[in-house]
């Protein structure tokens, strides 16, 4: 399944609403749309994986590449709404210990 | 109807076609000679012409009294003509007494050549003395075009089959060539393997071994490693992980990872040391170069104790727990949680979990290939921990060839399933260890 990212900017910063795959064959999609992104000293950088139907080893580094880049313009990182599967990739991974996750796009860092 | 016995027409009718008929035969005699569609000559047999019609003086463009008495057949003819004439066509009518449809060309007034197809007869007298020579000649330059048109087809077919030819044997060429670059790119691919893992492993004493390795890229280069090495002292090092991404790619980091790991495990044994060695040199290669990439990694050493246990450490950079199968057909995870992927963060925590192997108990050491196969036609159907807990605890007490022997047989049941690499290593502790009775060494 195809991957679409949808923008909602915020005054927090960017929200990006991904659908679809984040996998081998998709993850450049969001790599493509990370390097048109702004971010500014402040801001936090939310992903809204409520829509994220399956995720890989690849769609894991697409991630990591939004987490380097928040954090080299001084933005916070946090992903949001992520589903159990994906969830419990993060985990075995130790991401879970390393990545602000939030339940709800509108809800605080647990 | 049509009645029996009948002539055909009228009588009147019958009567006028008749005489129409004759008519044109008592009228055609002569003229027939000269306006025939064909040249008539009649020549004496050293060849001066005796007698020749208006058709063929039209066509060579001569008059009567020029050529009658005066030429010869031969002075009608192109050189080529008077040639060919002379070498085939004479001395076959000497011979034979007729010659036919032989072509010979004929040399025209406006210095033109006639291209002709003649046949010739000697007229015999009673006694059988030759006494003339009888010519036809029909005018042959249409058959001569459509001949040399079908000449030139017919070489421009055999130009088109010479050059379909000669693609044929390019493309025969250029596919040995692409079978050849395939043979050199296939042996160069199965030598950058062996990089990234052992073609076989050291035998280790009291210890037995099982590994599986399959790489999903057609290109045989995979994103799985393992490796089995001596550190000193009697102990081995041991690990298997999964670098993120596939093919080539993935390969590099791969090999980096695989000689990383065994250096620092000469320097430092300790698998939580290892691993954080392993963290700084690709983080610093990649993540902090802004190409992120990571592995995920356990890492464990065997210490053998006296009494034949092997003592075993293990650490995790973000990879699935490994799987015991007791002796006595128990089997569980080794739970290794919280450890980091390797390389992507600047100093990264890691889990060190121990264990105790003693004989007939395995230790089992996988890739997310096996618990992400497809079981079903979509991703909804993984295979998962709890299958493979399940399917270690059917198969336990199990040697590691044994378990890798039974995996292998699953994951081959994948089949199209098997999206990712997937690698196994599998170390025991070998069940019939030979004992040593010091009472039967003892004179």
């Amino acid at each position: 399944m195809n991957l679409s990212i949808e923008q909602r900017d915020t005054a927090t910063g960017p929200v990006l609403h991904l659908v679809g795959d984040l996998d081998y064959e998709q993850a450049p999609r969001l790599r493509r749309h990370l390097d048109t992104l702004v971010l500014r000293v402040g801001h936090c950088l939310l992903m809204d994986l409520s829509g994220l139907e399956f995720c890989d080893s690849s769609g894991i580094t697409a991630l990591l590449t939004a987490h380097g880049q928040a954090r080299t313009a001084g933005a916070a990182f946090a992903l949001a709404a992520v589903p159990p599967r994906t969830l419990r990739l993060l985990s075995i991974v130790g991401l879970d210990q390393v990545l602000t996750i939030r339940p709800h796009t509108d809800a605080p860092a647990r | 109807m049509c009645r029996v016995g009948e002539e055909p027409g009228p009588p009147d009718e019958r009567a006028a076609t008749d005489a129409a008929f004759t008519a044109l035969l008592e009228d055609s005699a002569e003229d027939l000679y000269e306006q025939a569609p064909c040249g008539y000559l009649s020549t004496l047999m050293d060849g001066t012409i005796a007698k020749i019609n208006d058709t063929l003086l039209g066509w060579l463009g001569l008059e009567r009294a020029e050529v009658v008495g005066r030429m010869r057949f031969t002075d009608l003819l192109t050189v080529g003509g008077k040639l060919y004439h002379e070498t085939h066509f004479a001395p076959l009518l000497r011979m034979q007494g007729e010659v036919h449809g032989i072509a010979l060309e004929m040399r025209t007034a406006g210095r033109g050549r006639l291209p002709t197809l003649v046949s010739s007869t000697v007229k015999r007298g009673g006694d059988g003395e030759a006494l003339l020579i009888r010519t036809t000649v029909f005018d042959a330059s249409d058959r001569r075009a459509y001949e040399a048109e079908l000449l030139r087809r017919r070489r421009e077919a055999e130009q088109a089959r010479a050059e379909a030819e000669r693609a044929h044997a390019r493309a025969e060429a250029a596919l040995r060539q692409a079978e050849t670059d395939r043979q050199r790119l296939t042996e160069a691919l199965s030598a950058l393997q062996q990089s990234l893992v052992p073609s076989s492993l050291p035998a280790v004493p009291g210890l037995e071994t099982a590994v599986y390795y399959h790489t999903a890229s057609p290109d045989l280069l995979g994103g799985d490693f393992y490796d089995l090495f001596p550190v000193g002292g009697g102990r081995w090092a041991f690990f298997l992980g999964d670098v993120c991404g596939k093919g080539p790619e993935a390969a590099s980091l791969t090999s980096l990872t695989r000689y990383t790991l065994r250096a620092a495990a000469l320097h430092d044994p300790e698998p939580a040391a290892a691993l954080r060695t392993l963290n700084a040199v690709l983080h610093e290669h990649y993540t902090a170069a802004g190409d992120p990439r990571y592995c995920t990694v356990v890492f464990g050493l065997l210490e053998q104790a006296e009494d034949g246990r092997v003592g075993v450490k293990v650490a995790s950079g973000g990879h699935p727990p490994s799987l015991i199968l007791r002796a006595d057909g128990d089997s569980e995870f080794l739970p290794t949680p919280g450890g980091l992927l390797v390389g992507v963060l600047p100093e990264a925590p890691f889990t060190t979990a121990t264990t105790v192997l003693a004989p007939g108990d395995t230790l089992l050491l996988y890739t997310d290939g096996l618990t992400e196969a497809r079981t079903g036609p979509t991703r909804e159907g993984l295979f998962g921990d709890e299958a493979l807990l399940a399917f270690a605890a059917d198969q336990a007490p199990a040697t590691p060839r044994g378990l890798v022997e039974a995996l292998t047989v699953l994951l081959k049941g994948f089949g199209d399933g098997l999206e990712d690499d997937t690698a196994l290593l599998a170390l025991g502790v070998s069940a019939a260890r030979p004992t040593t009775d010091p009472a039967a060494d003892a004179p």
